[in-house]
């Protein structure tokens, strides 16, 4: 575990430029509160906006109608547009859905693609910053998850996770588990015991 | 009129010329907002909320290379005597959210989010000299704890003149009978003056003392800010320590 540093803070004595951190004069700095990389050099944020990159998963709702398309909200400074082009089906302002981000140019405007409409079920709001750590190493913690409560699962980058069907109530709180535990270690085993202790009441 | 700021040698508050007044920052206040902080810096208590990066509103204002800082400085109508029952935006008010926000301008990385807004709010609960300063303290700890990326952090400190020697930190009283006031605000790397203003007439000499009493003291006050912060994220990272593997 790094140590936590804050904006303004040396985190190396080279020029490094990367996220979260500020490049000047002979050295780089830290741009926001985070943890440390000390071999690196690089800092990963603790706090901060969802900032969407390509092939990210996202769930949104659809904020805005448009005869070219949708506007879809991603808890993201930045908005979403599904291209009627990019799909047949139909949604209505509201609607939940889940989507690929395709393509984000200079202007940051997202596109995106693949969406599908996500129906029943509830949605958990984390923050964006703790997803990597609920899907872990190859999709190692939510396989777990997903096997052990047989629930429908789809996480959105943006920090937004779809759950349906089989424990979701078990899913939930292993989920808020995680997030809440995002940088110990041991979170697996601890994750899967907890599992197992909820689906075998 | 003047007023004897002074007894026996010390300042009214028993202080002498160059310390600052008892300082407390708790970082991670509010739960509404992205980013808070609240102050309480003599009798000075001060509340920030950050919000944002997000949508610019309303549009016209967008910039399409980097986002619009905006920041709103109030007093509360219960701050102090004078401002009892006066509500709504006054010209002491305009001023101080416009210096706060080109203060922050300088060190917000706002290119790295374009067409968006980001918006300090700082509201003045009780004022006592310095709430200015107080209110730049609070913005930088509250800009960090809503993950903003900035080159630096920026601590600030009013110094001034009362009865003919320079003080660091007034008082609400030292500053309405003091001949001077001249708050600072300083980045905390490498000290850049991101603030600089001066009611009354000092000497070239004088303003340069200022300064660096202001500097000089801004390294106690960043201190502070860091420790706000830490509290914070260390006890999130402790508080379920778990086993190790």
């Amino acid at each position: 575990m790094g140590k936590i540093v804050v904006p303004g803070e040396v985190v190396a004595e080279d020029r490094r430029p990367g996220f979260g951190v500020h490049v000047d004069g002979g050295k780089t700095y830290s741009s926001v509160i985070g943890l440390l990389d000390e071999k690196e050099g690089r800092v990963i944020a603790l706090q901060g906006p969802y900032i969407p990159r390509i092939e990210d998963w996202v769930i949104g709702v659809v904020e805005e109608v448009k005869y070219a398309g949708y506007d879809v909200e991603i808890k993201s400074p930045y908005t979403g547009f599904i291209s009627t082009k990019m799909t047949r089906a139909e949604f209505k302002l509201g609607d939940v859905v889940g989507a690929k981000v395709a393509n984000i140019d200079e202007a940051r405007n997202i596109d995106l693609m693949d969406p599908r409409r996500l129906t029943g079920g509830e949605i958990l709001e984390i923050s964006a910053m703790k997803v990597p750590r609920v899907i872990g190493k190859k999709n190692s913690m939510i396989d777990t998850i997903i096997q052990l409560t047989r629930s429908e699962v789809m996480v959105g980058r943006n920090g937004r996770i779809w759950i349906k069907g089989g424990n979701s109530a078990a899913a939930a709180a292993a989920i808020l588990m995680i997030e809440r535990e995002a940088h110990t270690t041991g979170l697996t085993d601890r994750v899967t015991d907890f599992l197992k202790r909820e689906v075998g009441k | 009129m003047t007023k004897d700021l002074f007894s026996g040698g010390k300042r009214l508050d028993g202080r002498g010329l160059d310390e600052l007044r008892p300082l407390t920052i708790k970082a991670a206040v509010l739960n509404k907002a992205e980013g808070s902080a609240y102050v309480e810096w003599g009798g000075n208590k001060i509340l920030a909320a950050v919000y944002g990066p997000r949508e610019c509103i309303p549009r016209h204002d967008m910039d399409p290379y980097r986002a619009v800082l905006r920041c709103r400085y109030r007093m509360s109508p219960f701050a102090s005597k004078d401002e009892h029952g006066r509500s709504g935006p006054n010209r002491r008010a305009t001023e101080l959210s416009k210096v706060i926000r080109e203060t922050f301008e300088n060190v917000v990385l706002l290119e790295q989010f374009p067409k968006t807004q980001i918006e300090i709010f700082v509201e003045v609960l009780q004022a006592d000299g310095g709430s200015r300063c107080a209110s730049v303290v609070a913005a930088s700890v509250a800009l960090a704890d809503a993950g903003i990326p900035m080159k630096d952090m920026v601590s600030a400190v009013a110094v001034g003149m009362i009865n003919g020697k320079m003080a660091l930190d007034l008082t609400g009283a030292e500053d309405n009978f003091g001949e001077s006031d001249i708050p600072v605000a300083v980045a905390a790397r490498n000290k850049d003056v991101l603030l600089f203003q001066m009611d009354g007439e000092l000497t070239k000499e004088q303003v340069n003392e200022a300064l660096r009493m202001a500097v000089k003291a801004s390294d106690e006050i960043h201190a502070k800010q860091v420790a706000a912060l830490m509290e914070v994220y260390e006890s999130k990272m402790a508080a379920q320590g778990g086993n190790s593997d």
